[in-house]
């Protein structure tokens, strides 16, 4: 199939490494030219613009940051976008945007896709993501090849948006969880008792976690360099908070975790990996 | 002085009136053309545009909603800045994010004119007695300029620094109301359902550290469960994001305006937006034990 695909980070890069390697023809651009240098050496067609990179393309592809960068590709790719391709998102963005691409995409006959990924670095060099998707039913035949070539599993949660509602779920669950794990370090530091027994022993039990199992070795390990950069995870809290707020849902505890990330940050630890969030409750507690 | 005003709904109806009545001659655009009738029969002149408004006006003044729709009047077609001569002054009463405000400001600058950001606390009761304390970000020259109109809507006016240093404090006057809301609904939920007279509670502290304005205003009406507004429970919703917005862009921990913010979204989901914000109370007795003790 031709891919069209943009944003060649920690999880873009081997992604379009793995669609190559399974047999599609994919054409990039990226913003500085040798960040995609590895994708031409592997036979990849260099463009000169988004709207180059959608021409001939049955599906395009977007793996950017913020919510503007989706939305700033969709308007530059729509002038060669074909009736009936597809822009396929693996972005984390604001739902509403997700929506709003998705109506503007519509008047062209283009369908929009909503693909966010948990799973990180790892699970992209893996090809094991986690993908869980918004758009329309009748697509998932056309989107099976390029989610089995990145991921161990799709699910389609709903209509355009659905994905982000489903990865703003994932992440709240994920770092509170992390804060979660980070009081309990303190509190089994505080009380002289070795965390790292504390997590072994809980790891078996019903307080186990993938959350533990990943970030709370790197708390008793104090290993705090980056698997996730947490500002990641505080940009997706702005994110998940302003929809609560939108809805009129209370979540007061990824409110208070929320604060926590913000002290994270201030402290100069946006990137770093998210179980810094331990070293935030340390410097409160710190006489 | 030629006053322009756009935004004439509960709160910016009897704030423009206090001008007109002080001498001053109106020029008006609104989006829904029913809210200008009340203007028919005083010194006030009606046109098509923001940008008609501006030409005709030496100081404008907007009282809106939110920061998008300020953007809107100011530079959106047939804005402001579409006709406004040099030298103009744009003031915004509305409570919008400081860090918008600050970039509007910039921008109507380019244009040669002049913005101030000057929220108000208050309320309607507040802007129909004129008696609002007004809280403006500016230069000192355009805060002199604009300081007798401030002065015929309220009764406290304060600079209180450069563009964006109003909202800076209308966000910190709205993490002192909302969390203090809060606290006296906590305190009188937990004095009720301990079996002890909230109305006590209230008078004796009020002579004592806990005192405040909330505690003596919002707590009697708390106290006689009315819970009509005056300002609106969505309102301080919308007040607590630009407050949580400003201190994620920051790095800011503020954990006790964050929960509240979260009862405030409980609040609206639930229905009771529309309420006025004393109505934390309910959410608070909705969530207790009904007979504890």
């Amino acid at each position: 199939m031709k891919i069209g695909f943009v944003g060649f980070g920690t999880m873009g890069q081997p992604m379009v490494e793995h669609l190559i390697k399974a047999g599609h023809e994919l054409r990039v651009w990226s913003r500085r030219a040798a960040s995609a240098d590895f994708a031409v050496a592997l036979g990849a067609t260099r463009c000169e613009s988004v709207a180059e990179v959608a021409q001939g393309c049955e599906i395009v592809c977007t793996n950017v940051t913020a919510s503007a960068d989706v939305a700033g590709l969709a308007a530059a790719m729509r002038p060669g976008l074909a009736r009936g391709a597809i822009h396929l998102d693996f972005s984390t963005i604001a739902p509403s945007v997700a929506r709003e691409i998705a109506a503007a995409h519509a008047e062209g006959g283009v369908d929009f896709v909503d693909a966010p990924v948990s799973g990180g670095g790892v699970g992209a060099r893996n090809a094991t993501l986690a993908i869980m998707w918004g758009g329309r039913e009748a697509l998932a035949p056309r989107l099976a090849p390029v989610f089995s070539a990145v991921g161990k599993s799709a699910v389609r949660i709903g209509e355009a948006g659905a994905g982000q509602v489903a990865k703003a779920c994932n992440q709240m669950i994920l770092v509170n969880l992390i804060e979660a794990c980070a009081e309990a370090a303190a509190l089994a530091n505080a009380a002289g008792v070795d965390f790292s027994l504390v997590r072994e022993a809980m790891l078996g039990g019903s307080g186990g976690s993938r959350a533990l199992e990943v970030f709370g070795g790197r708390m008793a390990t104090r290993d705090f360099a980056a698997g996730v950069e947490a500002r990641l995870h505080h940009k997706d809290y702005a994110l998940l908070m302003d929809e609560a707020t939108r809805l009129g849902a209370p979540l007061p505890v990824a409110a208070a975790v929320w604060q926590q990330l913000n002290a994270l940050m201030a402290l100069g630890w946006g990137k770093q990996d998210t179980a810094s969030l331990l070293r935030v409750l340390e410097t409160a507690g710190r006489q | 002085m030629n006053v322009g005003f756009i935004g004439l709904g509960l709160m910016g109806r009897p704030m423009a009136l206090h001008l007109e009545k002080a001498g001053h001659t109106l020029h008006l655009w609104a989006r829904r053309p029913e809210s200008l009738v009340p203007f028919a029969n005083v010194n006030a002149k009606t046109y098509a545009t923001p940008a008609q408004v501006a030409a005709n006006a030496d100081v404008v003044i907007t009282m809106v909603a939110d920061a998008p729709d300020v953007e809107k009047v100011c530079l959106g077609a047939d804005g402001l800045a579409a006709g406004g001569k040099a030298g103009l002054i744009v003031v915004d009463m509305s409570t919008i994010n400081p860090n918008a405000a600050r970039s509007i400001g910039q921008r109507l600058a380019e244009k040669g004119i002049e913005f101030v950001d000057a929220p108000v606390s208050g309320g309607e009761t507040g802007a129909i007695n004129a008696a609002l304390t007004i809280m403006v970000g500016g230069t000192p020259a355009a805060f002199e300029k604009v300081k007798p109109l401030f002065e015929k809507m309220g009764k406290s006016v304060t600079l209180i620094g450069g563009s964006g240093a109003g909202q800076v404090a209308k966000a910190c006057n709205q993490i002192l109301t909302g969390v203090g809301v809060m606290a006296v609904a906590e305190a009188f939920n937990f004095a009720a359902k301990s079996g002890v007279d909230a109305a006590k509670v209230r008078e004796a502290l009020l002579g004592g550290f806990a005192y405040s304005k909330v505690l003596e205003n919002h707590g009697q009406r708390m106290l006689d469960r009315n819970f009509k507004p005056g300002f609106k429970a969505w309102m301080h919703q919308k007040d607590l994001r630009i407050v949580m917005e400003e201190a994620h862009r920051m790095g800011l921990m503020l954990p006790s305006a964050a929960a509240t913010a979260q009862a405030f979204n409980a609040i609206v989901g639930s229905g009771m937006g529309e309420n006025d914000s004393i109505t934390a109370l309910q959410l608070l007795e909705k969530m207790s034990t009904p007979e504890a003790k």
